[in-house]
């Protein structure tokens, strides 16, 4: 199989599926190269969110507040029920050590712009009546929302096929090619070579493999997280709600939590999600374990421990179901988006951890604005591939 | 079986709908799975399996057998968050 196309995007997740979608809204011929089914790795082994209040308060919060405006637009130009629901979220302070903590994040979350709201004593549980009695406050902002990660793809992918994109699953990208000067010229996949003078890696936590077949080390590595499913049952809250700890496991640190220490050590903190199906999911974990997507039994007990003791009501109801996912971890908790100085023609969008569904609009667009020499909607100098160099 | 017939019961998908998630690029049971929801409810896939496998063969033009099914999911059945807490679930 030899094609042509203007850019070649590997990877078909949400992120690759956004970028091949921005693009050929543009008009630009492009190929999207997919391993397996689209939306069959990462990214179908998360939850749906798009969320502003658990990013750190400035950039990276307002590239979020950017993303879900795109998220906006997008799903009316979607023809695909990608089950989008804005119904803000919530944080739960769960004692008075972390109030001072919260009452500063939610400070700096509403002056970087964020439509955010404190809620304290009895306001809470008219708020989320089931919460356990003790918890003392709630952050809450009001644009996050949710939707099913899995359509949200399959939207993307279909949307951006009807508007030309070539999209080929079960097709493996195993190298990038360069011409005799060192600039792109196609990809090398198990169905033949592929020829286009740009390629965007978004592969997520497998991108430093492919990489490496040009010489470029990225600095990704698989985080693994699981998440229950419960039964269809009466919602124990109306919308998304995690407990404010989430935000030490996520930025590290552990303090102002006071749990046993088997929860620090898998990173759990209780994340808790309706679906429009009337289910709901419960997380979170996070390990560095390699490549290993099984999940753990014991991780799994110690997140429904943590669930039960922010819902004590859904003690009855049942998980049906439980995975695991590799969220492509920076070490500086923001994605690379970018282009490779050092292999004119290449561009990586990768790197986003758990929050690749909530950024993909915004990573899709930029991705688009800099492979057409465009302003990007945001400035994209965090986002570089060599910051973790200097 | 005609369009209408409910093949997953739990969360009720029909044949016809997944017909079209084989049109729009399913392969296997795990793909249709994603596109439609047969097999992520309570029973979670016990009943309706076989009968994707059988559509699936029927659609694509290949031998049942070589499709395979969905990789299964911790618990092996449902569980309370209650019991699951306690470690007495394995």
């Amino acid at each position: 199989m030899t094609s042509a196309a203007d850019v070649i995007v590997i990877g078909g997740g949400v992120i690759g599926s956004a970028v091949t979608y921005y693009l050929s809204r543009e008009g630009v011929k492009v190929s999207l190269v997919e391993r397996g089914d689209v939306a069959s790795g990462t990214s179908s082994a998360c939850d749906g969110n798009i969320l502003a209040i658990d990013k750190m308060p400035g950039y990276d919060s307002q590239v979020t507040l950017k993303s879900q405006q795109l998220l906006t637009e997008l799903t009316e130009s979607l023809d695909y029920d990608i089950e989008y629901t804005q119904r803000g979220s919530v944080l739960v302070v769960e004692d008075e050590n972390q109030e001072q903590v919260a009452r500063d994040w939610f400070a700096r979350q509403k002056e970087a712009g964020l439509p955010m709201r404190y809620l304290a004593g009895k306001e809470v549980f008219e708020d989320e009546p089931l919460l356990a009695r003790d918890v003392v406050g709630l952050v809450e902002c009001a644009s996050d929302a949710s939707l099913n990660p899995m359509a949200f793809v399959y939207g993307l992918v279909d949307t951006a096929r009807r508007a030309g994109a070539m999209v080929h699953p079960f097709t493996e990208a195993t190298e990038i090619l360069r011409d005799s000067v060192g600039t792109v010229c196609g990809v090398e996949t198990t169905r033949g070579t592929m020829s286009a003078n740009k390629v965007v890696l978004a592969a997520g936590v497998w991108t430093p493999a492919i990489a490496a077949s040009v010489g470029v080390n990225v600095r990704i590595e698989p985080r693994k997280g699981h998440i229950l499913v419960a039964e269809r049952s009466p919602r124990p809250a109306r919308r998304k709600v995690q407990e404010f700890g989430y935000l030490l496991t996520k930025f590290g640190g552990t303090e102002g939590r006071n749990v046993e220490a088997e929860m620090d050590r898998y990173g759990i903190a209780m994340v808790f999600e309706p679906t429009e199906h009337g289910n709901f999911l419960i997380g979170s974990s996070r390990e560095f374990v390699g490549f290993d997507r099984c999940c753990n039994h014991h991780v799994l007990e110690l997140m429904a421990r943590r669930a039960l003791r922010f819902f004590p009501r859904i003690r009855d109801i049942h998980v049906i179901r439980s995975y695991a996912g590799l969220r492509p971890y920076t070490p500086d908790h923001l994605p690379i988006v970018s282009p490779v100085p050092t292999v004119p023609g290449l561009y990586i969008a990768a790197g986003h951890e758990g929050d690749g569904i909530g950024l993909a609009p915004i990573t899709g667009k930029v991705t688009s604005e800099m492979i057409l020499g465009e302003p990007t909607s945001i400035t994209t100098e965090p986002l570089r591939l060599d910051r973790f160099d200097q | 079986m005609d369009d209408d017939t409910i093949v997953c019961r739990c969360e009720e998908v029909t044949v016809g709908e997944i017909k079209q998630a084989i049109r729009e690029g399913a392969v296997d049971v795990t793909g249709v799975k994603r596109r439609t929801r047969a097999g992520m409810g309570l029973c979670q896939g016990r009943t309706c399996e076989k009968i994707v496998m059988r559509i699936l063969a029927q659609e694509l033009g290949k031998p049942v057998s070589v499709f395979e099914l969905a990789t299964v999911r911790t618990p092996v059945q449902p569980v309370t968050f209650g019991l699951l807490a306690e470690g007495s679930h394995d």
